[in-house]
């Protein structure tokens, strides 16, 4: 699904390729380590008083922690030249953040928490100058933790799913 | 520091009002409330109003300034204040505390709206790059406020086993609630599989899961304890009233952010927890202290989460509580005999205002067939776009 060519970023300074992937762009405070996404003007952190911030790539690899699927189209603001119902998941990803991206690679309806995932771009529209303009996604590249999904078994209440062991 | 009571309360019916600009709705409220306080609005030393992003006040919203300019040019003190759905309550705290400190005697707390048609747009006049996330939201996820919400419902199938059914019974209850409720927009009452025969909007929410956005006005005239006597009638006390914001490493799935920690140690929602403990803590009184609940339900999730996240109840316990008629009018914790967001409806700053006035009728015994049985202690928890947070508690 993530596409052969380069195409032009739906925002600057949201994501880069290169030949290990995709990041997405990030701060990390150089203080106290916290990790931002987009990138943040500052730290919001109360106890921090250094605050110099730089800039990182994260978020390449996570673990599913939720999702909805859209039934309806969102306003105009969300351009895409195809549109059907899609998912947008929400992505526990190793520098201590939750990442809300879109999610491709796997049925709606096949969708379980724990999934493994792998940042990727995927196409949105083609511009005025017949450009391609991608935007970030989350592709699905494994199985889930099965539980819950309304079967009544309370699974484990816990952030601890995610990659960092 | 002198006591605040509540002198009156009024609201306007919430619905769709396409020909009563907001300025009237807003006069109709203060007018109404006034005359409950039996005031004539000269008597007002202040009012303060939660302004709205949406129309009115010259393009700042709704503007106290220019609703006593409208209806009664006394000279009065006119306060606006921000923080979109949390205005409300943070106007309700700032009247509160022109008394409380002796500025004033009388002062006048106001919202109203008019919201536009479905999904809320993004507001005029952002940048329009990555430092703004309720730019990056749309342009690169699409992600609508419902998709929030669903997101934390979601997951919390996932944690608690909590199912369909029970997200929709939440919505089933709030609707008996505003049966009740002359003034609320939604007043038929629903079953389970009406909900879940709803259109799916982001699952696993229905439409009849999600608060619909309309039109309303609520007024509420807080005084001193020497004004509260010469009015008469029940005294109601503003024991407590709090404003907070949120705390660094909230797992909050909060509009518009596009990510938020998973590793930190804050409260779920700390805004709105740490307005609700706040004003507890003013009121001197803890979570079982509080006969009714007035909190903003924009989802059925928020009906089963709000109650955890601030005390009221155990991580998890929700479902049961909600299952066993608890959360309803004659349980332990009635939630919203307003109707709530889901179906007296939504307008968000005047719904701040709106909250409270509903605890003042409940307190007052004035609520008819929605009446909590001898509810003495009222909270209202209300959230604010961004991370704002307010709280008020009333006692009688
Ligand atoms: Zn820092």
């Amino acid at each position: 699904m993530s596409a052969e060519t380069p195409g032009v970023p739906v925002a600057e300074d949201l994501f880069e390729q290169g030949a290990d992937g995709v990041g997405l762009i990030g701060t990390r405070c150089a203080g106290c380590g916290a990790h931002y996404f987009p990138v943040s003007l500052s730290c919001r952190n109360p106890v921090c008083d250094d605050k110099r911030t730089v800039r990182t790539t994260l978020g390449r690899t996570g673990t599913l922690y939720s999702w909805t699927v859209q039934h309806y189209r969102p306003p105009a603001l969300y351009r895409a030249d195809e549109w059907e119902p899609y998912a947008v998941g929400l992505v526990e990803v190793p520098e201590g953040l939750r990442v809300l991206a879109k999610l491709i690679g796997r049925d709606t309806d096949a969708l379980e928490v724990g999934m493994p995932v792998r940042l990727v771009t995927s196409p949105l529209y083609t511009d005025a100058d017949g450009r391609r303009v991608d935007t970030y996604a989350y592709e699905i590249t494994g199985d889930g933790i099965g539980a819950g999904g309304g079967s009544g078994s309370p699974g484990p209440a816990s952030s601890t799913d995610g990659p960092r062991a | 520091m002198t006591g605040v009571y509540v002198l009156g309360v009024a609201a306007h019916p919430w619905g769709k009002w396409p020909d009563k600009p907001q300025l009237q709705l807003a006069i109709e409220a203060l007018t109404a409330a006034a005359d409950d306080a039996g005031l004539p609005l000269r008597d007002l030393d202040g009012l303060v109003a939660a302004s709205s992003r949406f129309e009115g006040g010259l393009g700042w919203g709704l503007h106290a300034n220019e609703v006593l300019q409208a209806v009664s040019e006394s000279g009065a003190q006119a306060i606006n204040v921000g923080g979109g759905c949390a205005a409300g309550g943070i106007a309700i705290h700032t009247a509160a505390s022109l008394i409380a400190s002796g500025e004033c005697e009388v002062v006048a707390a106001l919202g109203a709206e008019r919201m536009p048609k479905g999904f809320i747009p993004r507001p005029p006049g952002q940048p329009d790059d990555v430092t703004d996330t309720d730019y990056l939201r749309w342009v690169a996820i699409g992600a609508t406020n419902p998709a929030y919400w669903a997101i934390e419902a979601r997951r919390r199938m996932y944690d608690h086993g909590t199912t369909p059914e029970t997200l929709a019974l939440a919505s089933v209850t709030m609707h008996e609630h505003a049966a009740a409720n002359p003034l609320a927009r939604y007043r038929k009452r629903i079953t389970v599989e009406d909900v879940l025969a709803s259109p799916r909007v982001a699952d696993p929410l229905h439409l009849m899961e999600i608060c619909a956005v309309s039109d309303g006005s609520a007024a509420l005239i807080l005084g001193s304890e020497a004004a509260a006597r010469r009015r008469g009638g029940p005294l109601v006390r503003v024991a407590g009233s709090a404003v907070a914001s949120g705390r660094f490493g909230d797992p909050a799935v909060r509009i518009p952010t596009v990510s938020m920690a998973s590793d930190g140690d804050a409260t779920h929602t700390s805004e709105v927890a740490g307005a609700v403990l706040r004003a507890q803590a003013a009121a001197g009184i803890g979570p079982k202290d509080v006969d009714v609940l007035e909190m903003a339900d924009n989802s059925a999730w928020h009906v089963l989460a709000w109650p955890e996240s601030f005390g009221f109840a155990e991580p998890g316990e929700s479902d049961r509580l909600l299952q066993d008629g608890e959360y309803g009018i004659g349980g332990r914790l009635p939630i919203n005999p307003s109707g709530g967001f889901l179906s007296f409806g939504e307008a968000t700053t005047a719904q701040g205002v709106l909250q409270v006035c509903e605890l003042a009728w409940q307190l007052r015994r004035e609520a008819g067939e929605r009446q909590v049985p001898g509810a003495s202690v009222g909270q209202s928890a209300v959230l604010g776009l961004g991370a704002n947070g307010a709280s008020v508690v009333l006692t009688a």
